[in-house]
């Protein structure tokens, strides 16, 4: 893998086919200037991203997941904006207890003809990862890490209420 | 598999910021990557060959382009992969225009951006699979949705096209807003002389089924299996005996209500023939005003009628219509101006709009073409117009130019002249514009031949002086503030999105914009066409529109359908969700999630219940691979598996240790 | 009469109609009991309740699908079994619900801890009315059930049957109290604190599936997406994030489902505290549907439905 480069941060962007992915599209053909962080991935609907797909990108190291879709009311497939409403917002108020900043995942709403709005979510997005920082990884970087985090596990710290007979 | 890369410069519009040779040398270093170039423009016709040249020579089973977006020309790709003998379903695109050259301005960034979009289209690649279209059968019948002008349009256009057509309008006649209009610009002909003769074809044409009063309820199905319900709306008149005659009309003694067709200058019995050219010529009552309807007493309609048509006990009905395709004609409503306070907020009297004004200059009209003001039904003599009310003004949050309403004021200030030799008309303008064949010329006309006064500048306020109303403006030109006495102001009020059209589009599926304006698939390449296939846009509906364009538009539309309808067959997308039974555990979340009723439960050789997809409901959204916990049901083209290829394209997973 | 013998009776009424009813008997030693599948009257002298009665039988209802079954739960396991019944994973006629009302369970985990040194094999165990004495290696050690009690015995709101055809027992008041202090105090902890604890249990987990195994809500059973490979979510790596990975699937998959009856946590060899994350994505749910999973018949997963306007959701405020 290439080093990486460090004006640059890994956003993973999921947007829906007829909206958002449009509303990039417009963005583009307006030469609204945006960060190069974002690495969109199109899909049919807001309603086929599926959580663990996030939850995937953050777990291989993504910096930021950034999702759009139609606005409510005008999903192309008339539900799954709403769906996908639900899911995300499960998923952006789980975070916290992993630990991971939820504010590395947003997800928002925008048309094929706001161009500008997305010039501008990319924008904000973009900046507040930077300001946020390369994730930290879940996964060990080197043997020695490797090896503390055994010998951690092998002393069992477990729930914080297992220790000890007062819940 | 055997993958080949194809790198796009686009001219210089990718080239001029990515450095496409790197990118396809990159490439080259990709899992299955076997043959990598740049091109200069792909799209092309040469561009295209060389695709195809190379599927062959290399022997590719999969191509990935790298180049404008999918929405643009993913179809152009699929069906020259298909040419070289590859299933279309065996091509990926990266989007290096829209999303990286077009938006970054650093070279290295976007090349190594590029670079990964590229990965990320041929690890998606790798996981692709053939996929067939199946065939499906269509329903030869057009619905269109509004009677105005581009409505009218298309419905001929597709009734002489051999096409069954049901006109759907929600006023009591079609015609639309032109049938409002006295004269139209530039010829100055005159307006219903024009639109009669096709209203009149509609009435007659032996292929159009017409509902007037009646609006669309709810729609089901898809492209070429459209399910329709259209609501008609009780008009307390049996359509089938009424012959239009009018006594009922004459003898009505509830004249409270203002007119709509009239604009509300003037007040309409409670049962009523619009105007003496509607179609259909059919009497219908108004239901908030009748005194038989509210206070159960009078009938007198009912006591003349000579063919006893009248029934006060008359339901909405609904009636279901299967269609294979759907024209959108909705057209436009006109900016409320009430919101300006400068112009009144609607105190003064002499204040009106344009669309009032044609109906006081039209013979047909209230005052029966003798321009006669409101407030004391003098003749004016000086008439202001004022431009862009409701146009061009973010304050209002109106932006965008209404197009047409620069011609139609210096219409009207021609036929001012016309009707009151010895008046002055005054024009307050920000520009003009008149693009178009003989506008300008028009324009001038008006101007040089009526001399109608133009001043170009914003009126800063109207207030009364004696039965005058003293217009204060700034004329910018001459750089100083002015003050007209007028006996009348027209206000030239722009156009808005037809009230309903944000419901309607729910129900069709089609998006509005911002401003209610329906979304069209492509605003240079695909003008009539929505993303929702088999829905088209013709009219104002799609944006502020002038007659020409909107019956262009109609003809437009039409000929889209038949070209729809002209096939025995269509072919369904292929994308569709597909249910893996040995996966399914049955129970029935997808089925509860499909928007479209697109997945039904059948039993296993076991009894066991398990998922089926129906292939031509399916509309490929994806919801249900989401909603199943097993992966059971996967859409094909975007299945979990194709995205995580291209998650861990993107953010590879980090390995402790390299186990190969 | 005792609670249980008005079990035993209830159960032999039915015992005719069904292929066998699920209940507990005493497991390896006196300390830990074991899921009973009782066919036969003869069985009925082997089944036990009460605190060390702690598995939740639902768990195998999905698996007799089909089949006319008895079960008998306690109040939090009634939830899991309405879930089933709301998500038609099972039918309401296949099952005869013997309900009891509970007086709480025991945590084992907090019972080896409590003793001086593991116990191994217990000889004996004495239940009193509000103590437990527990003997092992011929020392015996009376530790108080109040001490003992499971985590989710604390703030249980339904101690009672929620859903049955016999309720057995003596109704109760529950007294709930309002949050766990662990919870709390891991919920108040730094992202970095939280991200380092997952780290460190995620790199304990064995991916023994064990606590998917014991949940009643699991179903796909053989089909989990954690273990196929069409498709692919999680890799055969054995690293802390994929543990990960798996774990939030199956707090993704239970999103609104969840039951709370910590079967998971219970049933983890390496003492992961899964309900930590269980218990804040429902109380994520509460806030946003004011949706309890199992606290009622006919109610739809949050999930599986929506509505055009979320009165809770405000996502357009970033």
């Amino acid at each position: 893998m290439p080093a990486q480069d460090v004006r640059e941060l890994r956003i993973v962007g999921f947007l829906c086919n007829w909206c958002s992915y449009g509303g990039a599209d417009t963005a583009g053909v307006g030469r609204f200037t945006q960060p190069t962080d974002l690495r969109i991935i199109r899909v049919p609907c807001s309603g086929r991203i599926d959580p663990l797909f996030i939850v995937r990108a953050l777990m291989n190291g993504a910096d930021g997941v950034l999702v759009s879709g139609c606005h409510p009311r005008d999903c192309h497939y008339a539900e799954g904006n709403f769906y996908a409403r639900r899911r995300l917002e499960m998923l952006k108020r789980f975070l916290p207890i992993t630990g991971i900043d939820e504010r590395r995942f947003e997800y928002t709403w925008v048309s094929a003809s706001e161009g500008q709005r997305w010039q501008h979510v990319v924008t904000e997005f973009t900046r507040r990862i930077h300001e946020l920082g390369p994730a930290p990884s879940f996964n060990p970087k080197s043997d020695v890490d490797w090896n503390a985090l055994a010998v951690q596990a092998s002393q069992g710290q477990g729930c914080p209420c297992h220790g000890s007979i007062q819940a | 598999m055997r993958i080949g890369v194809f790198i796009c410069h686009c001219g210089s519009n990718i080239a001029g910021t990515v450095d496409c040779p790197s990118v396809a040398a990159t490439a080259l270093t990709y899992p299955d990557v076997v043959f990598s170039t740049d091109t200069m423009y792909a799209c092309s016709e040469p561009g295209q060959d060389a695709i195809i040249q190379a599927v062959k020579d290399k022997n590719l089973d999969g191509v990935v382009v790298a180049s404008c977006t999918p929405r643009m020309h993913e179809q152009t790709f699929r069906r020259a992969v298909e040419r070289a003998g590859l299933n279309r379903y065996m091509f990926e695109m990266a989007n290096i225009r829209e999303h990286v050259s077009w938006i970054g301005k650093t070279k290295d960034l976007n090349t190594g951006k590029a670079a990964e979009l590229v990965r990320m289209a041929v690890e998606k690649l790798r996981r692709n699979r053939p996929l067939m279209a199946k065939r499906f059968e269509t329903t030869k019948r057009v619905l269109v949705i509004g009677g105005g002008v581009a409505g009218i349009q298309a419905a001929l256009d597709c009734a002489d096209g051999g096409q069954e057509v049901v006109l759907v309008e929600r006023e009591q006649s079609i015609g639309g807003k032109m049938a409002k209009l006295d004269k139209t610009f530039p010829t100055v002909d005159c307006s219903s002389c024009v639109l009669g003769p096709k209203m009149v074809d509609i009435a007659q044409h032996p292929n159009i089924t017409l509902y007037t009063c009646a609006e669309v309820e709810s729609v089901g199905g898809y492209v070429g299996n459209f399910q329709v319900t259209v609501r008609r709306k009780a008009t307390h008149v049996d359509w089938t005996k009424c012959t239009g005659c009018g006594l009922c009309v004459e003898k009505c003694p509830s004249r409270k209500h203002p007119d709509p067709f009239n604009e509300n200058l003037c007040n309409a019995p409670s049962i009523n023939i619009p105007f003496p050219q509607a179609i259909p010529k059919k009497a219908a009552i108004n239901a908030s005003s009748c005194l038989m309807l509210t206070k159960g007493k009078c009938g007198l309609c009912a006591k003349v009628c000579p063919v006893k048509c009248i029934d006060f006990e008359q339901k909405d009905e609904l009636v279901n219509v299967d269609v294979g395709a759907i024209v959108v004609a909705t057209g436009y409503d006109l900016f409320d101006w009430h919101k300006y306070p400068q112009y009144g907020e609607g105190r003064y009297k002499d204040v009106i709009t344009s669309l009032q004004y044609e109906r006081l200059l039209s013979a047909s009209g209230p005052t029966g073409g003798h321009i006669k003001r409101p407030s004391d039904g003098k003749e004016p003599k000086n008439v202001v117009f004022i431009q862009c009310v409701g146009s061009r003004d973010k304050s209002v949050n109106r932006p965008y130019c209404s197009g047409f309403c620069c011609m139609y004021t210096a219409k009207q200030a021609i036929l001012t002249k016309d009707h009151i030799p010895d008046s002055q008309s005054y024009v307050f303008y920000m520009d003009i514009r008149s693009p178009g064949k003989l506008y300008d010329e028009f324009v001038r006309r008006a101007m040089e031949e009526y001399g109608a006064q133009y001043v170009r500048g914003r009126v800063a306020m109207i207030y009364p002086k004696g039965d005058k109303l003293v217009v204060r403006g700034a004329d910018t030109l001459a750089g100083t503030q002015v003050e007209v006495p007028a006996d009348l102001v027209v206000l030239a009020v722009g156009a808005e999105s037809a009230k309903g059209a944000v419901q309607l589009g729910e129900k069709l599926r089609v998006a509005p914009d911002q401003y209610g304006f329906f979304v069209e698939s492509h605003p240079k390449l695909k003008p009539v066409e929505t993303n929702t296939a088999g829905v088209f846009l013709a009219g104002a509906c799609q944006g502020p529109k002038d007659i020409p364009a909107s019956v262009g538009q109609g003809s437009a539309a039409a000929s889209k359908v038949l070209g729809l309808l002209s096939k025995a067959m269509l072919e369904s997308d292929p994308a569709v969700s597909r249910v893996n039974p040995a996966r399914c555990v049955g129970c029935g979340k997808c089925i509860q999630t499909c928007p479209f009723g697109a997945i039904k439960e059948i039993q296993d050789r076991f009894g066991n219940p398990k998922a089926e997809v129906i292939d031509t409901v399916c509309q490929g959204c994806g919801i249900c691979t989401v909603t199943c916990p097993q992966g059971a049901i996967q859409l094909e083209h975007f299945t979990d598996n194709q995205i995580l290829a291209e998650v861990n394209a993107l953010c590879p997973p980090k390995m402790f240790a390299n186990f190969e | 009469m005792s609670q249980l013998d008005d079990l035993k009776t209830a159960i032999k009424s039915r015992l005719g109609d069904l292929e066998c009813v699920i209940g507990w008997e005493q497991g390896y030693d006196p300390l830990h009991a074991t899921p009973l599948f009782i066919r036969s009257e003869a069985d009925l002298d082997r089944l036990i309740i009460g605190p060390l009665a702690v598995h939740n039988l639902a768990t195998y209802l999905t698996g007799w699908k089909g089949k006319k079954v008895g079960v008998v739960v306690k109040g939090c396991d009634s939830k899991s079994v309405i879930e089933l019944l709301n998500e038609k994973l099972i039918n309401r006629d296949d099952v005869v619900i013997f309900g009891l009302c509970c007086d709480g369970v025991v945590s084992q985990r907090k019972i080896r801890a409590a003793l001086p040194a593991d116990p191994g094999f217990v000889e004996s165990v004495e239940i009193g009315a509000d103590s437990l004495k527990v003997t092992v290696a011929g020392q015996a050690a009376t530790l108080r059930l109040d001490d003992v009690r499971a985590d989710k015995c604390r703030v249980c709101d339904t101690p009672d049957a929620l859903v049955s055809d016999f309720l057995i027992g003596k109704a109760h008041t529950p007294a709930p109290a309002p949050s766990l202090k662990c919870q709390d105090e891991f919920e108040a902890k730094s992202d970095a604190e939280k991200f380092a604890f997952w780290q460190e249990t995620m790199g304990r987990c064995i991916r023994c599936y064990a606590c998917r195994n014991a949940c009643p809500m699991c179903v796909c059973r053989d089909y989990c997406i954690a273990t196929s490979r069409d498709p692919l979510w999680v890799s055969q790596e054995n690293l802390p994030s994929e543990n990960m990975m798996f774990q939030m699937i199956h707090v993704s998959h239970l999103a609104g489902r969840c039951t709370e009856c910590g079967e998971c946590e219970r049933a983890c060899p390496v003492d992961i505290p899964l309900m930590l994350l269980r218990r804040y994505m429902n109380k994520q749910v509460r806030d946003v549907f004011q949706h309890e999973a199992g606290k009622a018949l006919d109610q739809t997963p949050p999930l599986l439905t929506f509505k055009v306007e979320e009165e809770r959701i405000n996502e357009r405020g970033w």
